[in-house]
């Protein structure tokens, strides 16, 4: 293995890690706003790349059909209980969100033709369409379970999972799809050439990371969500409502998961069912960081990353062997220097 | 009382009893197999109401590329349909779990993924595609004719890759061909990038590649990207039109073996295989479109024509739904002669259950973007 | 529906397993069969993750090690010589893969039981992967390809070859499992399993060695995985890797909690509902929705999701409340036995415990300072102190829950700072815990059963074969002794969970109790007490003082201590701040100061 080889592994192994950092990103903030380990988080990643390139195959994506239905079931859920609690306020926002808008998407593809956008107005199509997917699905199988205990939480993402890859193989088939790159530049470094679409997904996962941090920490609604990670049951008695806070936090996985499909699209085949292994490997990086800490978290995500690249390097056939095998260390070490005692409270 | 409940939801099964031909087929449409196993199942949807001149019923399930399921699969089909033959699976591993099945029940099976020794072992089992010894053997020729004498394989790390792996390395080492380095990837890694320097490291010859649809592109793509230059032998597996598409540019040149049908149109009209291939090419893409066609549905396909005629005379001596007319499907089946396919022309005998020779088997380029037949 | 006796719907239930492959078509039986293999997996995570509240994602793997050891030594032949012998024969193949199973089990779970929260399913995740690749790239198994021709057993000269007599060794196996699951889960060991659950803290105060018991049911769960894999490989008659990777792991936590991982019929409903549902999409959805794309994970998941959200605890106990069955009228009595041999407890005026300049640090914060004490035997001392003064701190550091900074701690004339809780525990200190520890599902008699774990000595295997029926009614007896002590006698068989809050915490002074201490450590157990029953408690206090036994007690209420305590020490920031009678600390200027000063 000379230098070469020991730096485009490093390139190659960094680009997959700054996905898994994104998606550990999109983990640690769902359990720590819902206790929901989110198995299903690939599919979204699946889904928006997929959607992508549907769009530029000049098809209708399965995924239109998936949000106008989830839509009218949240629709008549929620009227019915607003109709209960004779609250009629709230019916015009029920009927604007959960119809109006997949109407609003559903108008603009068929009479837009997305087939000949340029590519940024495809992406934010994309996105408009599989994104609002993610609160509706916290609405349909998460919300009427949340207080349960997070094993039967477990059960349910897995539940979930289930059902969005049977959905992505009935809606994308099984054979997988590319889209083209966001640019065709490329940087020489040295002896190394790094492909425009790397740089944009390195500078895409810092720019996210950034911009998350800055939402935890300037906006209102960041800050909720910290305070409902932080404390549940003090965050609903400060008047911050754990149904909206769990809504946001899977609008963010969902945008999340589904912006790195799209960046990831390029450089590799995206696949209905490629999202479980991506989520799988975003998983251990957030658990890595205690499922607490984004920082550790995305350091993990790096880490997998490498670990991957160079394992596939030297022995592939057994690269999840030595990936899964040397995370447990990693795991005993965290879970040793974390310890602390159950306190009485 | 939770049996009280299984049994209420077993009873819930309904069995019709049909005088007509029962044909189960068993695939693997969901799961790590499905790019494959959807084509096979499609071809179901466009066979002629008869079959041997019966009426038939075909009963298709899916096994989710799982052993287990395809045993169940298999029982359900022989024990509950009371099928007279059973195709499938579409896996290596799920064929060889319905093999036993079969075997015990003594119902044939004609199954559409290759088996080990072209039976698996047992007198009731047959198989229709070539074996993968007959593919690599293909490339292994056209290796040779180029003076190759170093290759490196980059293929599944599953049993499509262990097999492609063991068609292709015997045969090389007789002929002299060293493999330098053999590595594996799994269908839905995002990056084979360390597979392919390590291959570029080596500076092989040639590379063979054993992966199926598109997830076969994927090393194909990087080798390209990183600058290799050499011959890329693909297989059988990655023949469909996904390929292509995802493939792009990148896969242009790649040497493939595949069956004559892929090919139909370039065959000379001597070929006996043209005009069935063709036939089959009709019927297909007239449901699934143009450019639809594909060497796993052919398969399927195939599996009917012998099925076709080896109950059109088991019917002469038994009726459908009895052990004597399994039997005579079976010895019908061994009896079959120079029976003209689209992937080749069938010749059974007891000991050979699959039949084909080297009619089976083309060797193609892929050139603007379609399969180029080499002369 | 007439109640049936919980007997009568077992013998029901078990006629009907006799009679169905009698009955039932074949393919029902194949069916039965995968459901009874499936079932044995599931029940090993009954009692691992929902008793033992440890979620584990591998269990795949294990039954891989099951089938796969059998699939290589009874088809293999060019065994290695030390192997050869075994060769051939699945019944040596299933102790060797019983064996083999421990062996990695024990090393997998020395490494990841050790992982605390999420980290260990993660833990099993990485295994369960690890080892399923690891059987596909292992060339002399088969690669992915697999083992073909494996053999039928042979069970006394009879080879059991068709489904229906392979269904009679399935389902007996099943049973016997669930008859020893049930049996283990009935006991001193059981107790302790179930009290993993409410977190270590409790269960190693009481002497449960809870690391070592972790283990324990890690193994168990993993040998029922490898029988059900051993029983897979000679039905099959064939393996490969695919059914022992993540997504099949996956799918047995799945039935576990369907069913109802809290119960071992659980198991055995989730297997059969899952396997069942399947086969049942899988004809109607065809016919419903057409042949042309495939709905049934689709159907399948958002049943499951629906599901859940209708019955968190799984399906058994929507389905007992649906079968009104009577609980066995035995039970509603006392329980007799004969008495446990006690400790030879030190007369009246022995020095207890001695704590001298105990300190403890949070990193900048001093919780304890220098802080000394002393308990003799025969009296009641009373740690008094404004909230945060560091009391409870104090109450952990003497109990072994957390390790001092600085200082030394003597017990009984032997230094026991350092030693683990539960060392502590065996040394005759008890205590309860200023938030009530109890194990809400189960009854009042078993948790206070808890606290005299250390006075049995049966483990796991006694327990499962229910060998250790006289030391467990010794032990019963005893708890049901101490409850009627503290007068909780009417509600021995209630739920824990339902008793008033003071209640409970009388509940936890019996549990405290049946470890037969000689010093008593008891946080706040006067909170939550109405006026009679705080009278009926400094009754009960006084006569264990009476008998000897000496008691360190926090409380806020100083009615309740200045009537009880025999001394008094104050505490505030951490501080000792005096110290003596209860009228001479009454009348101390810094005490006022620290209760009714400093507020500005």
């Amino acid at each position: 293995m000379d230098l070469q080889i020991t730096l485009l592994l490093g390139q190659d192994g960094i680009t997959n890690g700054a996905i898994y950092a994104l998606l550990s990103l999109a983990l640690v903030l769902v359990f720590t706003v819902t206790r929901v380990i989110f198995i299903p988080q690939g599919e979204f990643v699946a889904y928006g790349a997929l959607t992508l390139a549907s769009f530029q195959a000049g098809k209708t994506p399965g995924t239109l059909w998936l949000l106008a239905g989830a839509g009218i079931l949240v629709a008549l859920i929620d009227l019915k209980i607003a109709l209960a609690a004779g609250a009629r306020q709230r019916i015009a926002r029920i009927l604007l969100w959960n119809l109006g808008y997949p109407a609003a998407i559903t108008v603009l593809i068929f009479l837009g033709k997305p087939e000949g956008w340029p590519l940024a107005a495809q992406v934010l199509l994309s996105l408009a369409l599989v994104v609002p997917l993610g609160p509706m699905v916290y609405r349909l199988a998460f919300q009427p379970a949340a207080e349960a205990s997070v094993l039967v939480l477990l059960i349910i993402s897995v539940a979930v999972h289930l059902a969005l890859v049977g959905l992505g193989l009935l809606f994308f088939g099984a054979e997988g799809s590319r889209t083209p790159s966001f640019s065709d530049a490329a940087l020489q470094l040295g002896s190394i050439t790094v492909s425009g679409q790397t740089l944009w997904v390195l500078g895409s996962s810092l720019l996210l990371i950034a911009a998350l941090y800055q939402f935890f920490g300037r906006t209102i609604y960041g800050k909720a969500l910290r305070a409902t990670a932080i404390n549940r049951t003090g965050a609903r008695l400060m008047g911050i409502s754990t149904v909206m806070a769990g809504k946001l936090s899977f609008l963010l996985a969902a945008a999340i998961g589904a912006f790195s499909g799209i960046l990831i699209a390029p450089i590799t085949t995206i696949y209905y069912d490629t999202g479980f292994l991506i989520g799988l490997k975003g998983f251990v990086a957030a658990i890595i960081g205690g499922l607490a800490s984004y920082p550790v978290a995305a350091a993990g995500a790096l880490l997998v990353g490498l670990l991957e690249a160079y394992s596939s390097f030297w022995a592939s056939a057994f690269k999840e062997v030595i990936v899964f095998t040397l995370i447990i260390p990693v795991l005993l070490w965290r879970s040793l220097t974390t310890h602390h005692v159950e306190e009485e409270e | 009382m939770k049996r009280l409940l299984v049994v209420t939801l077993i009873a819930g099964y309904s069995t019709l009893a049909l005088a007509d031909v029962k044909v189960g087929v068993i695939v693997g449409a969901t799961g790590p197999g499905a790019s494959l196993g959807i084509p096979y199942k499609n071809t179901f949807g466009i066979l002629p109401k008869t079959l041997g001149g019966e009426k038939v019923e075909y009963i298709v399930l899916d096994d989710g590329t799982d052993p287990t399921n395809a045993v169940t699969n298999a029982k359900k089909l022989v024990l509950e349909d009371k099928v007279d033959l059973i195709i499938g699976s579409t896996s290596v591993p799920t064929a060889l779990a319905v093999v036993d099945v079969a075997n015990e029940t003594k119902t044939p099976q004609i199954s559409i993924s290759p088996l080990p020794g072209s039976n698996g072992k047992s007198p009731w089992a047959f198989s229709v595609p070539q074996s993968m010894a007959i593919m690599m053997k293909a490339n292994l020729d056209h290796m040779k004719l180029n003076g190759v004498k170093t290759v490196a394989f980059i293929g599944f790390a599953d049993a499509l890759g262990d097999q492609i792996f063991n068609g292709f390395a015997p045969q090389a080492e007789a002929a002299g061909i060293k493999i330098v380095v053999a590595e594996r990837y799994a269908r839905t890694d995002t990056s084979v990038v360390g597979q392919v320097l390590k291959v570029l490291a080596a500076k092989p010859d040639a590379v063979l590649l054993g992966g199926s649809g598109t997830p076969g592109a994927l090393p194909h793509i990087t080798l390209i990207e990183r600058g290799y230059k050499g011959p890329i032998y693909q297989n059988h597996a990655v023949v469909n039109k996904d390929f292509l598409r995802v493939g792009g540019k990148s896969v242009e040149g790649a040497i493939v073996p595949t069956g004559p049908v892929i090919v139909a149109d370039q065959l000379p009209d001597s070929n006996p295989t043209k005009k069935v291939s063709l036939q089959y090419i009709k019927a297909y893409e007239g449901m699934f479109g143009p450019g639809s066609s594909n060497a796993f549905s052919a398969y399927s396909y195939d599996a009917y024509l012998l099925a076709d005629r080896a109950v059109a005379i088991a019917l002469k001596k038994s009726k459908p739904g009895t052990p004597e007319f399994r039997e005579a499907i079976r010895d019908a089946l061994e009896s079959t002669k120079e029976l003209v396919g689209t992937h080749g022309v069938y010749s059974m005998t007891r000991t050979d259950h699959t039949g084909v020779d080297s009619r089976a088997v083309v060797l193609v380029r892929i050139e603007n973007a379609g399969w180029k037949l080499i002369k | 529906m007439m109640a049936v006796s919980q007997r009568g719907a077992l013998f029901a239930f078990l006629a009907l397993l006799g009679a169905g492959p009698l009955l039932l078509p074949e393919f029902y039986v194949t069916l039965l069969n995968y459901i009874g293999l499936y079932a044995i997996v599931a029940l090993g995570l009954v009692l691992l993750t929902g008793v033992g509240g440890l979620t584990s994602f591998g269990q795949a793997a294990f039954v891989g090690l099951g089938a796969y050891t059998t699939a290589y030594l009874t088809t293999a032949s060019d065994l290695p010589a030390w192997l050869a012998l075994v060769g051939g024969s699945p019944w040596l193949a299933l102790a060797l893969g019983l064996a083999g199973t421990a062996a990695v089990a024990l090393l997998l779970g020395a490494l990841t039981l050790r992982l605390s929260g999420h980290y260990l399913p993660l833990g099993t995740i990485a295994w369960g992967i690890s080892l399923y690749f690891l059987f596909g790239n292992l060339e002399f198994i088969g690669g992915h390809t697999g083992i073909t021709g494996i053999p039928a057993l042979q069970l006394a000269g009879v080879e059991v070859k068709s489904g229906r007599a392979f269904y009679y060794l399935i389902w007996i196996a099943l049973l016997a499992l669930v008859w020893a699951t049930h049996n283990l889960l009935d006991s001193r060991a059981g107790r302790a399993i179930r009290a993993l659950k409410g977190g270590s803290l409790m269960a190693e105060a009481m002497g449960v060695d809870t690391a070592r018991l972790k283990i324990e049911i890690f193994l168990i769960a993993a040998l029922f995985a490898c029988v059900s894999g051993w029983l897979y490989a000679h039905l099959q008659r064939f393996v490969n890797p695919t059914p022992f990777g993540l997504g099949v792991g996956i799918e047995y936590l799945f039935m576990a909690v369907i069913g109802g991982a809290a119960s071992v019929w659980g198991a055995l409903l989730g297997a059969g509902v899952i396997t069942v549902l399947k086969q049942w999409l899988q004809d109607l959805l065809p016919k419903l929705l057409g042949s042309s794309g495939n709905f049934e994970t689709i159907v399948f998941g958002v049943i499951m999701v629906l599901m859940l959200q209708r019955a968190r605890d799984g399906l058994w106990p929507l389905l007992a409340r649906l079968v009104p069955v009577k609980s066995g009228e035995g039970q509603r009595q006392a329980p007799q036995g004969e008495a446990l041999p006690r400790r030879q407890m030190p007369a009246a005026g022995t020095l207890l415990l001695e704590v001298n300049g105990a300190t403890k640090r949070f990193g900048g914060l001093v919780a304890c300072n220098d802080m000394q004490l002393t308990v003799k035997a025969g009296e009641v001392l009373a740690l008094i102190g404004p909230n945060g003064a560091g009391k409870s701190t104090m109450f952990n550091l003497i109990s072994g829950v957390a390790p001092l900074t600085a200082g030394e701690i003597v017990f009984l004339g032997s230094r026991i700072d350092g030693l683990t809780a539960r060392a502590i525990a065996q040394r005759g200190m008890s205590r309860s815990f200023q938030h009530v520890r109890l194990l809400p599902t189960m009854s009042v008699l078993e948790n206070a059963a808890i606290g005299a774990h250390m006075r049995g000595s049966k483990g796991v295997v006694p327990a499962a074969l229910h060998l250790e029926r006289v030391e467990e009614g010794r032990l019963l007896a005893e708890a049901a002794r101490q409850i009627e002590r503290v007068g909780l006698e009417k509600q021995m068989f209630e739920q824990a969970g339902s008793l008033a809050l003071g209640q409970q915490r009388i509940l936890e002074i019996a549990r405290a109790l049946c470890a037969d201490p000689c010093l008593l450590l008891l946080d706040e157990p006067a909170a939550g007490l109405r006026y009679l029953e705080k009278q009926a408690l400094a009754d009960l206090l006084r006569r264990l003082r009476a008998e000897g036994m000496g008691i360190l007690l926090v409380e806020h209420d100083m009615d309740f201590v200045m009537g009880l305590a025999d001394r008094v020490v104050v505490m505030e920031f951490g501080q000792r701040i005096a110290e003596g009678l209860p009228e001479e600390v009454q009348r101390d200027p810094a005490v006022l100061e620290a209760y009714l000063g400093g507020v500005e």
